[in-house]
């Protein structure tokens, strides 16, 4: 691939108690670029994007297999820690799930855990992470208003300026728009636009057309396999595999 | 748009963070370990001092004797089927009372009345469980057994009838919460279903709601069983106390005496290493045993039935809240079945309690159901509303009765110096302040171990949960724990604080006995308030880098608290109330001055309205007045959780 790659998995497996989800995936996601995943629904595009930030250590009876590296090292191995990850490789979950707390406490948490108390500097984060999600204008009057009484895109804004705020290099989207109307869907792949000037962006969908508007590379997954992965334009227009090539085109159970 | 420069330090190895979160695990898991310790101990004190009784008197003689008379000369005698079977009949009786009642009562809360009319009914019902159990069983002496002497023209009311009816009453608030709660979370959709193939509204709540609600009412009939059986201060002070087999045996205006009420009576009397003292350990084991067995019939009846109505099988809707009711892990599980086995020899006359349970409302339904089945619906239904609200309105107004007889003949003896000076000659005049300051000691110092051991257990529980055989164990002991009668606690708290810590009859050892007691339920609550943080909030702070403590404490904590500190009020109010507990660990009966050290006794006030309506004769008013004040002060200490939870309820959404 032509671009340097910061995070790659090397035959990764995963098994939900008996139920393997994940067999032998080996994918490298390039820097810098937004990343889709698709496939149909229960194929494991979750199950994989969770890896990447080790949100499936907090699940019973998950246990997992092969290598996942980032910036050269498996984030999997023993010595390695979750939380620090985590820090660097952010994500926002399919349902926006702001906390109970203020507008302006949900994007400052972030950067309060990690040490940063001045209270002009969280000043400064919460606005310019508000202002890249597009949400600024929206709620610059309210910030201390409950995140909660929100509407469910705003939210969803609301979370990915979280995410934001702790200014991770991977940014990790879950069906990010599923909740969304088509005005905040379109605010939102605007947004993953100006973000992958910075971040790396791997985003799960159902949406073909916002697959490929959005993205520069595309993966493919059935049955907890990648089957296919490569620059969007070529899997759309030039599908390698039959697989692909059906869903791709709708022909698909 | 700019790029700013990345402000936090980027380790390029991924280290884990420092030592903090360690120092946090091992706290909050040596927290839930001391859960486990104390249910050790009290089951190796119980056995201890219980055992030398079986090789004794023999495990048979002991289990399947006929005669109780420990004091018997020239040969004591210790078989206690009496006690045994004094325990079914007034099981048996409160069920039959309890059930009916409260089943109705719940249906006509739940689907009945008019909104208003449930806001207030609910909590009120709520905060009847509230009532101690010693001013049950002082209504139940004055009032009760009186009536029933008179009434049924014997020499004394102090009978088996007498018995049921306090403790069907007190466990109705528990069966009407429990069942309500069931027959609420039936989803609209299943009701709607039904009416809209023409179904009168009673045919859906018969056919529809009530099944569905099954599991759930289920677990209220044993939940109210279980509070039956091992409650002992209401009995012991209405049921005569005569260990003997009624006969004939539906002779319900025969004294019996239970295997609580022995505890209760004996203990206070027996020198400690005398075969009665064993004997009395003997039967705690054996108590603690049924309620065990009790518990485990719980656990497996709602399992099954949740099975059955497993939310997969019922057109995937969610989960009912009740469904939510304590699950036994399976380690509890394969160790419950082998004392099982064990101890269903000694309680094949169990389960005919919860079978009279069923009856009592299969019996409401049934007849619905049956005898009516060539009458129209709609007459079928007018009967069955009737039933049902006249149902309602008794349990209302027993409860009205017992309330406003306390109140009406309490509240004038209420004065300054009745509530500042302390008690003279035994009690019939003077006040009862080292009562009421003995009782807020108890329970400060009792709520100062179970809250922070408590809290710790449940976080570590509910969010450290991934030791698998540890965490197994330390839930095996909260569910052990829970299920156990308080004068079973009051025995432990005897033998290991009193006699084997060598602390006395002491302010501290009924402190730690009453935490004990109420640390099971501080652990459940707070598991459950925690339990109802939605995951998504945990994983969306886990996702920016928060450590686990950090998750804990900022996200998962703060909204859980309401539902923390109800479970706090509820057990402060509980710790207040209860007596079999501090009967023999920590209470004298009079004491002009306030203790002085942590190992002096105290007096409280469960205690000396006990002792007053019982073994003081002419303390009329000093009677009621103490009633009240303790009355006043536990429905406070509830008014206040209530008030609190449906408070949050109603203003939280996710
Ligand atoms: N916590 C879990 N426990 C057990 N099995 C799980 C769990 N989460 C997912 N699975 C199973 O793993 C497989 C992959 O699930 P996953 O959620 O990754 O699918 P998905 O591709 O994200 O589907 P969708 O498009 O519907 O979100 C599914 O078969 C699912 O049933
Ligand atoms: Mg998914």
């Amino acid at each position: 691939m032509s671009h340097d790659t910061i995070i790659a998995t090397e035959g990764l497996n995963l098994w939900y108690g008996d139920t393997r989800a994940l067999a032998d995936v080996s994918i490298q996601v390039p820097d810098r670029k937004v990343t889709a995943l698709i496939g149909p629904s229960g194929c494991g595009k979750s199950t994989l994007i969770r890896c990447f930030n080790r949100m499936n250590d907090i699940l019973p009876g998950c246990r997992i297999e092969g290598k996942v590296i980032f910036h050269g090292e498996n984030i999997y191995d023993n010595g390695a820690d979750p939380v620090s990850l985590r820090r660097r490789i952010g994500m926002v979950f399919q349902k926006p799930n702001p906390f109970p707390k203020s507008i302006y406490e949900n994007v400052a948490y972030g950067p309060r855990i990690h040490g940063i108390r001045d209270r002009r500097i969280l000043d400064s984060i919460v606005e310019e992470s508000l202002r890249r999600a597009a949400l600024w204008d929206e709620v610059r009057d309210r910030l201390s208003r409950s995140a909660t009484s929100l509407s469910g895109g705003q939210q969803q804004r609301l979370c990915i300026a979280r995410t934001l705020a702790v200014e991770p290099e991977v940014i990790l989207m879950d069906e990010p728009c599923s909740a969304l109307d088509p005005i905040a869907t379109a605010k939102v792949e605007g947004l993953i636009d100006e973000l992958k000037k910075q971040y790396c962006v791997i985003i799960v969908t159902h949406n073909m057309q916002q697959a490929a508007r959005v993205s520069d590379y595309t993966g493919f997954m059935y049955l907890g396999r990648l089957i296919e992965f490569g620059g969007t334009t070529q899997i759309f227009e030039s599908p390698r595999d039959e697989l692909t090539e059906n869903y791709i085109t709708g022909r698909f159970g | 748009m700019t790029l700013s420069p990345r402000r936090f330090a980027k380790p390029g190895r991924l280290i884990p963070a420092g030592t903090g979160e360690t120092v946090i695990r091992v706290l909050l898991l040596s927290c839930a370990g001391l859960a486990v310790i104390t249910i050790f101990f009290i089951l190796a004190f119980l056995l201890r001092d219980g055992y030398p009784i079986f090789l004794e008197t023999g495990t048979t003689d002991f289990l399947f004797g006929t005669e109780w008379n420990p004091t018997g000369y020239p040969v004591a005698q210790f078989g206690i089927i009496p006690l045994i079977a004094g325990t079914l009949c007034v099981t048996l009786g409160a069920m039959a009372i309890a059930v009916p009642l409260g089943i109705s009562c719940a249906i006509c809360i739940a689907r009945l009345a008019p909104p208003a009319v449930r806001a207030v009914v609910k909590p009120a019902i709520e905060l009847l469980a509230g009532i101690p159990s010693v001013v049950y069983g002082f209504f139940g002496l004055i009032v009760l057994t009186d009536w029933i002497r008179a009434t049924f023209g014997v020499p004394s009311g102090e009978s088996w009838l007498a018995g049921s009816i306090i403790l069907g009453i007190m466990a109705l608030p528990t069966i009407i919460s429990v069942s309500e709660d069931a027959i609420s979370c039936v989803p609209r959709e299943f009701a709607e279903g039904s009416l809209a193939l023409g179904a009168t509204h009673w045919q859906t709540i018969a056919r529809v709601i009530v099944p569905g609600a099954l599991p759930g009412i289920s677990a209220a009939v044993i939940l109210g069983m279980g509070r039956a059986i091992g409650e002992t201060m209401a009995v012991l002070m209405v049921t005569g106390n005569a260990a003997i087999i009624p006969s004939p045996l539906w002779n319900v205006l025969s004294p019996v005496r239970t295997l609580t009420g022995t505890l209760g009576i004996e203990m206070g009397e027996v020198a400690a290493g005398t075969m009665h003292y064993h004997a009395l350990f003997g039967v705690a084991v054996v108590l603690l045993a049924i309620t065990l067995v009790v518990n485990l019939a719980a656990t497996t009846i709602i399992g099954r039935l949740r099975e059955q109505y497993a939310p997969g099988k019922m057109l995937g809707r969610a989960v009912p809240g009740i469904l939510r009711v304590p699950r036994l892990s399976p380690g509890v599980r394969e160790w419950a079945q082998k004392v099982l086995l064990v101890a269903i020899l000694s309680l094949i006359g169990l389960p005919f309690a919860g079978i009279a349970g069923y009856c009592g409302c299969a019996f409401l339904f049934s007849l619905a159901a049956l005898s009516w089945r060539r009458v129209t619906p709609r007459t079928t239904q007018k009967i069955a509303f009737f039933l049902i609200s006249a149902a309602t309105a008794a349990v209302l107004l027993i409860l009205a009765v017992i309330l406003s007889d306390i109140l009406v003949k309490g509240l004038p003896a209420l004065s300054i110096e009745f509530l500042t000076e302390p008690p003279r000659d035994l009690g019939r005049s003077g006040g009862i302040f080292p009562a009421i300051v003995g009782t807020l000691y108890l329970v400060a110092g009792a709520i100062g171990l179970a809250l922070p051991l408590g809290i710790g257990a449940a976080i570590y529980l509910s969010e450290y949960r991934t030791e698998g055989r540890l965490t197994k164990i330390v839930r095996t002991g909260t569910e052990l724990l829970n299920g156990t009668p308080s004068i079973v606690f009051g025995l432990f708290g005897f033998a290991f604080l009193v006699l084997f810590l060598k602390f006395g009859v002491s302010l501290i050892a009924g402190q730690i006995t009453l935490g004990l007691m109420i640390l099971p339920t501080v652990i459940r609550t707070t598991e459950e308030a925690l339990k109802g943080v939605p995951v998504s909030l945990r994983e969306g702070s886990l996702a920016l880098g928060a450590t686990q403590w950090q998750t804990v404490s900022r996200v998962v904590i703060p909204p859980a608290v309401p539902g923390i500190v109800t479970g706090a009020i509820l057990s402060i109010g509980r710790a207040a109330g209860e007596t079999a507990p501090i009967l023999f660990t920590a209470v004298v009966f009079s004491q002009r001055f306030l203790p002085d050290s942590p190992f002096s006794p105290v007096m409280a006030l469960p205690y000396h309205l006990y002792i007053l309506a019982t073994n003081i004769p002419g303390a009329g008013a000093n009677r009621y007045g103490t009633a009240v004040v303790l009355l006043l002060l536990v429905i406070l200490f509830y008014a206040v959780a209530i008030g609190i939870r449906t408070h949050y309820q109603k203003n939280t959404h996710w």
